[in-house]
């Protein structure tokens, strides 16, 4: 609509993350190199999803069960790719922990672990921020807006910065709870992650029905707020632990 | 109570990576300035009529088969190639002959050219899009002092690092949106041919590169040609290890005295590298070399990382031909190339010898490119528009 409106819809979309990033991940260059990485393979993961994909669309316009599918398939391999993921981060901590015994300094804290995975979760939140709003943000810095037949209250693009910035929370936090849940061996933890990314996918698929952003995206919003919740929760608690543990030895 | 048991002690993560970082961010700095200035300036491709020695063997236009266009590109990458080849091979002979005040006048005399004369056509372009208000005197001024100055960080050893790094990014800005302007085929074949030339002329015992580092450690002088050096960083318990990997370093090479190794090291740390290459022909070295490292993984390392300022130009070329398609293939191919930056980094470390900095990031760019415009786009466009998202 102009380029005031295509950088509000961008901020939108990425504003907490640039903050986050800002006041967070820019102290410590591990935590940009970390969130490059991460977002590198969140890439290659839609890649790969759109290679396997490729032969089957475009798919028709009205129905949705094809839609459920690929939702389905996506959020599948991405969680797998969640756990690897977190593999190679734990082979990571060996050598991070092994040199820093070596260049005598203490080892990882948790807080480092904490901002590591943070780090992590917040390249999986801007990769999809980028790739699924901001990469089709280009003509709202033109002159007119678009509208969607199924949402047509709302611009298009303003659509997909709110659902971009609800994902990106979703992404960002629940790659902590993941990280943490896989641990400690906490089942919960370990199970509410794929859940919670399941049901936010199959949530945008309500808006298909005329009209369904509507009530699609504020219940994409309770998922995200939920996930903040939790992710709070869980991160007081480790705190208060690592606190008593460590506490009485600091006399 | 002793205040150093209340000081919490740092962790190893407030700094390590420093020093990959000093080098990304002027990259990606260039990278998104080109980007920018695409954006701004995106003339129609067909009305652009750019010749240099890159088109010299075939101008590509709209109505030829994909065939014809494809060996078109082909003969034009060779002839550029070529003529790359036959600059380094002087630039060689040259620094062979211990010509080293006359390559760095010419050197100068490329930074003045780059600046003043391709500078100065962007500011136009610039100030044409924008309606800007300035009148030719003013700007000939502006122009003049800007390009001196320019000249000066370039040349000078003892210039503020800042105003030098800025300035090595702006002509890598300039040379670069002046290589975008290419047409397309030529663009892609052209990238891919220099990141095999990259590959050949650092690896192979007769490439020309690799026999400018050589004798440019043999004799313990810098190459004259641009390259980009990151701010070195120094801890504040690591100055002592530092100069005691130099001494080793050049131990190596040659048996020398010990006082007059470290005396070299002390200058060598406070010496730039200048010189520039040569607009529209680059025979600025491409190679990435290591001042120092102590870890195997190069996170360690408490050296400056060099990057040559043909990796900066062609990595930006990449991403900006990247978005005259789309936004979307710019970010795919920015992580791409940053990524085989970092792998390119991490060979360094190991091998811990000059290394071809082009050839990983612009065939990881490219592949990222095809894939994003083939497969990712359509997938992302389908899944957007209809609200669906993961």
């Amino acid at each position: 609509m102009t380029v005031a409106a295509g950088i509000g819809y961008a901020l939108l979309a990425l504003g907490p993350s640039l903050s986050l990033f800002v006041s967070v991940i820019s102290r410590k260059p591990f935590l940009i190199l970390t969130l490059l990485s991460s977002t590198l393979v969140w890439l290659v993961s839609l890649i790969v999803l759109s290679g396997l994909w490729r032969p089957f669309l475009p798919l028709k316009a009205n129905v949705w069960w094809p839609y459920a599918l690929l939702v389905l398939s996506s959020v599948c391999f991405q969680e797998s790719l969640r756990f690897l993921f977190w593999k190679l981060y734990m082979r990571l901590e060996d050598v991070l922990d092994s040199f820093a015994d070596r260049i005598s300094r203490p080892r990882l804290f948790l807080t480092d672990k904490l901002q590591i995975a943070l780090a992590g979760g917040l390249g999986h939140g801007v990769a999809h921020a980028v790739f699924f709003c901001l990469s089709l943000l280009t003509p709202a810095f033109g002159p007119a807006t678009f509208y969607v037949d199924r949402c047509s209250k709302v611009p298009f693009f303003l659509v997909s910065a709110i659902i971009a910035l609800a994902f990106v929370t979703i992404h960002t936090f629940s790659m902590v709870i993941a990280f943490e849940g896989y641990a400690k061996g906490n089942k919960v933890d370990q199970v509410i992650v794929p859940v919670i990314h399941l049901s936010a996918g199959m949530l945008t698929l309500v808006n298909f029905a005329s009209e369904g952003c509507v009530i699609g995206v504020p219940l994409l919003y309770l998922v995200a707020s939920l996930t903040l919740l939790h992710c709070g929760k869980m991160v007081w608690q480790r705190l208060i632990e690592s606190r008593n543990q460590s506490g009485p030895t600091l006399r | 109570m002793d205040r150093n048991q209340q000081r919490p002690r740092s962790s190893i993560l407030d700094s390590l990576g420093e020093e990959l970082i000093g080098i990304l961010t002027p990259v990606s700095i260039c990278m998104f300035t080109v980007v920018l200035l695409v954006c701004l300036l995106n003339s129609d491709p067909s009305s652009s009529s750019f010749s240099s020695i890159a088109t010299a063997a075939y101008s590509e236009t709209d109505s030829d088969s994909p065939w014809d266009k494809l060996l078109g590109a082909f003969l034009n990458s060779l002839v550029f190639v070529a003529a790359i080849t036959v600059a380094t091979f002087l630039l060689v002979l040259l620094f062979y002959l211990r010509c080293v005040t006359f390559l760095k006048l010419y050197m100068g005399f490329s930074a003045l050219v780059v600046l003043a004369n391709l500078g100065g056509e962007i500011s136009i372009l610039l100030i044409d899009r924008f309606r800007f208000p300035i009148d030719s005197l003013t700007f000939s001024i502006l122009l003049f002092n800007f390009s001196v100055v320019g000249v000066f960080a370039v040349f000078m050893s003892r210039f503020s690092i800042l105003i030098t790094q800025g300035y090595l990014v702006v002509i890598g800005v300039l040379v670069a949106y002046f290589f975008t302007m290419l047409p397309e085929w030529t663009t892609w074949v052209l990238l891919v041919a220099l990141a095999l030339y990259d590959l050949a002329a650092v690896l192979l015992p007769v490439g020309p590169l690799r026999l400018l580092v050589e004798m440019a450690i043999s004799r313990d002088e810098d190459i004259p040609a641009l390259v980009y050096e990151a701010r070195p960083v120094i801890r504040d318990d690591s100055r002592l290890v530092q100069r005691r990997v130099w001494r080793e370093q050049r131990s190596n090479v040659n048996d020398d005295d010990v006082e007059n190794n470290v005396v070299r090291a002390e200058e060598e740390e406070e010496q730039r590298s200048e010189e520039i290459s040569v607009p529209l022909i680059d025979s600025s070295s491409s190679s990435s070399r290591p001042e120092t490292f102590l870890e195997g993984i190069g996170l360690g390392a408490s050296g400056a990382i060099k990057l040559g300022l043909g990796d900066f130009i062609f990595y930006s070329v990449l991403v900006g031909r990247a978005a005259m398609y789309d936004l979307m293939t710019v970010y795919a191919c920015y992580l791409a190339i940053i990524a085989g930056l970092g792998v390119t980094l991490m060979l360094l470390s190991v091998y811990q010898k000059a290394l071809p900095a082009l050839p990983v990031s612009i065939m990881l760019g490219v592949v990222f490119y095809f894939l994003a415009r083939l497969f990712l786009e359509v997938f992302v466009v389908q899944c957007s528009s209809n609200l669906v998202m993961f």
